[in-house]
């Protein structure tokens, strides 16, 4: 007879005491990861189609263009930087943009308008720019045929084939005035973009800015986004820092990381008042076994046995009703999750419509991650742990004597 | 030869307040393959002195030596090393591991010594048939008689092959057939294997098949008479 197995065998003394802390722990456990999967499963489905929106998941600029996002903070774009960035094994595109703002006119509207010079190719590549098309034709290589955001047409009064008027600031001081055929309007998710957004190809913006050859920024699309602190880590090795920076997308969405931190940090609150509550089931557990073997304890320790070894047989009888508990509500949940991370939920109503309206499928992948299940049992053990101080101090001093005559 | 020799032992309750002599000054020793009982009234300190002898409790002041070793002057660790190693207990309310089979109760205390399993397995049958209980085996505690627990503590406190086996009124909760039978038995092991049994009772009929007894009172011993 082992500890491990008198400890297992002592813990079904009770079965329906056992059996109502294990349950107790089931649920805390099983509720805990339904619910953080299913709000990973939000984060991450918004961080993926931001990513895949606009941002990507490394950009790179001149140092400095983050704090001061000016057409003067441009950096030389060449075919050598874009071999030696796209020879990483994790890249699967690269999109160099050149973004600044400008004024857009025509007839009796004015706007400022936001104007993104990029690789038609490539763009599309990254963000699927041309399936947000409405009308009209996406962006060529090399004409100067700009396509509008909806918002952005409506306000000016544009349709396809008419012709905006540009006026702004370029390189180093330079006028930039221009006018642009339409070519087409699109519709943009973000409502803030889609009421300011023009797309022109790389080289009209370079033009038109007169900033030949440069770009404000060179978006990264990863094959295995899990492997992004690697590839960023060969990126700022292959460039030279004090020249230029490298962000990864968390960086590039600042405002966006922090908004989904406090809800982390509400939903994590949450489930840490969850888990005092079954500690403190436990820990009414952890009493009532002491309390009614207090005998048995001296008869044990009188008979020969470490009073630590005890203490350890102890420890092991509260793990095993953790692990039961918490492993039963693991294996209650894993299934759902993994049922609906392969099979996203299907949103429906305003909640659908919103998302429609925000361009992403309405699609609710819950979160299949070891790391939070992994967590969550963790949880319990160290709560279980220390609702164990109660009984092994107990243990350590007792008095045999006093414990034969209780 | 002694096997256990007390010196000038005394332990005082509440010593700070109004002390309780529990033993005043006791002197005794043990010889082995001795079968002493160890009687008196209520309160005259025969529990404290077996709580003593098994290192259990520590006394006020004295010395307490089993084989040599001042026991006294041991660390909690090294005294339950000791227990473990030399002191066999039989308890008045048989306390048995519950979850545990009357073998695995018996073979606990060896497995506590690191003996191999299958040195434990063929000494804890041994010791099972000794006490008339070699069918009863893989019965758990709740599912013998009182008496029969009493015999599987007899086997588990033999267990260990101690020097001497302490019993606090091993007979008080069984019925007179029981505590006839169980007597027997601590009786033939004594006669057979020389194991020394010291007993505290109230009980008549372990004081009558004591061959020396003991008589305390307010914490001193007012007779050691031994029969021969």
């Amino acid at each position: 007879m082992g500890d491990i197995r008198l400890a297992w065998r002592n813990i079904w003394r009770n079965k329906r005491r056992t059996l109502l802390t294990a349950a107790s722990i089931f649920l805390a456990v099983f509720l805990a990861l339904m619910v953080r999967s299913l709000q990973m499963g939000l984060f991450d489905n918004l961080i993926q189609v931001a990513i895949e929106s606009h941002t990507g998941h490394i950009q790179i600029h001149k140092k400095g263009y983050w704090d001061d996002k000016t057409i003067d903070n441009t950096m030389l774009y060449n075919d050598s930087m874009e071999t030696a960035v796209n020879s990483r094994k994790n890249i699967v595109v690269t999109v160099p943009r050149l973004e600044y703002f400008a004024l857009a006119s025509t007839g009796m509207q004015t706007k400022g308008v936001m104007i993104i010079g990029t690789d038609p190719l490539k763009e599309n590549a990254l963000t699927h720019l041309k399936s947000k098309m409405l009308s009209g034709l996406y962006l060529d290589q090399s004409g100067n045929g700009v396509i509008l955001a909806q918002g952005l047409a409506g306000f000016l009064g544009l349709h396809t084939g008419d012709t905006l008027i540009l006026i702004g600031q370029g390189f180093h001081g330079v006028s930039a005035a221009g006018k642009f055929p339409v070519r087409g309007i699109l519709h943009l998710p973000s409502p803030v973009l889609d009421n300011q957004v023009v797309y022109m190809n790389l080289g009209s913006a370079q033009d038109f800015f007169g900033a030949e050859n440069r770009i404000t920024s060179l978006s990264i699309s990863l094959k295995d986004p899990d492997k992004i602190d690697l590839t960023l880590n060969e990126l700022k090795s292959a460039v030279n820092l004090e020249k230029f920076e490298v962000m990864p997308w968390d960086e590039l969405m600042v405002e966006v990381m922090q908004q989904l931190k406090v809800k982390t940090a509400s939903g994590m609150i949450i489930i840490s008042i969850l888990y005092m509550i079954v500690g403190f089931g436990i820990f009414g557990t952890v009493v009532m076994m002491t309390n009614e073997r207090i005998k048995e304890f001296g008869v044990i320790v009188s008979v020969g046995m470490q009073k630590s070894r005890l203490a350890a047989i102890l420890v092991l009888e509260m793990v095993f009703i953790g692990l039961t508990g918490a492993l039963s509500g693991v294996a209650g949940a894993l299934p759902i999750m993994a049922w609906y991370h392969f099979n996203p939920i299907h949103l429906w109503g305003s909640m659908a419509q919103t998302y429609i309206a925000y361009g992403i499928e309405p699609l609710l992948p819950l979160a299949l991650k070891p790391g939070f299940i992994i967590s969550n049992v963790a949880a319990v053990l160290v709560i279980v742990l220390f609702t164990c101080i109660f009984p092994v101090r107990r243990v350590l001093r007792l008095k045999v004597a006093e414990a034969l005559h209780k | 030869m002694n096997i256990i020799e007390i010196k000038n032992l005394s332990k005082v309750y509440d010593a700070k307040t109004i002390p309780v002599y529990a033993l005043n000054g006791v002197d005794l020793s043990f010889k082995q393959g001795e079968f002493t009982c160890i009687v008196g009234p209520s309160g005259s300190g025969k529990t404290t002195m077996l709580n003593l002898l098994g290192g259990l409790d520590s006394p006020s002041s004295g010395e307490i030596r089993i084989a040599n070793t001042d026991i006294t002057s041991l660390k909690s660790r090294q005294l339950i090393d000791f227990r473990l190693r030399n002191i066999g207990f039989v308890f008045q309310s048989f306390n048995l591991i519950p979850v545990l089979t009357a073998k695995e109760n018996v073979e606990f205390i060896m497995q506590l010594q690191g003996v191999k399993k299958d040195q434990r397995d063929k000494r804890t049958l041994e010791l099972m048939q000794s006490v008339g209980l070699g069918e009863k085996i893989n019965a758990r505690p709740a599912k013998l008689s009182g008496g029969q627990q009493q015999r599987v503590a007899v086997a588990r406190a033999l267990a260990s092959k101690p020097r001497f086996i302490l019993a606090d009124e091993p007979t008080a909760n069984l019925d007179s057939k029981s505590a006839e039978n169980l007597l027997e038995i601590m009786e033939k092991l004594n006669r057979e294997e020389n194991i020394t049994f010291i007993f505290s009772t109230h009980d008549s009929r372990v004081v009558a098949k004591a061959r020396r007894v003991v008589t305390l009172e307010d914490g001193r011993i007012v007779s050691d008479i031994s029969k021969n």
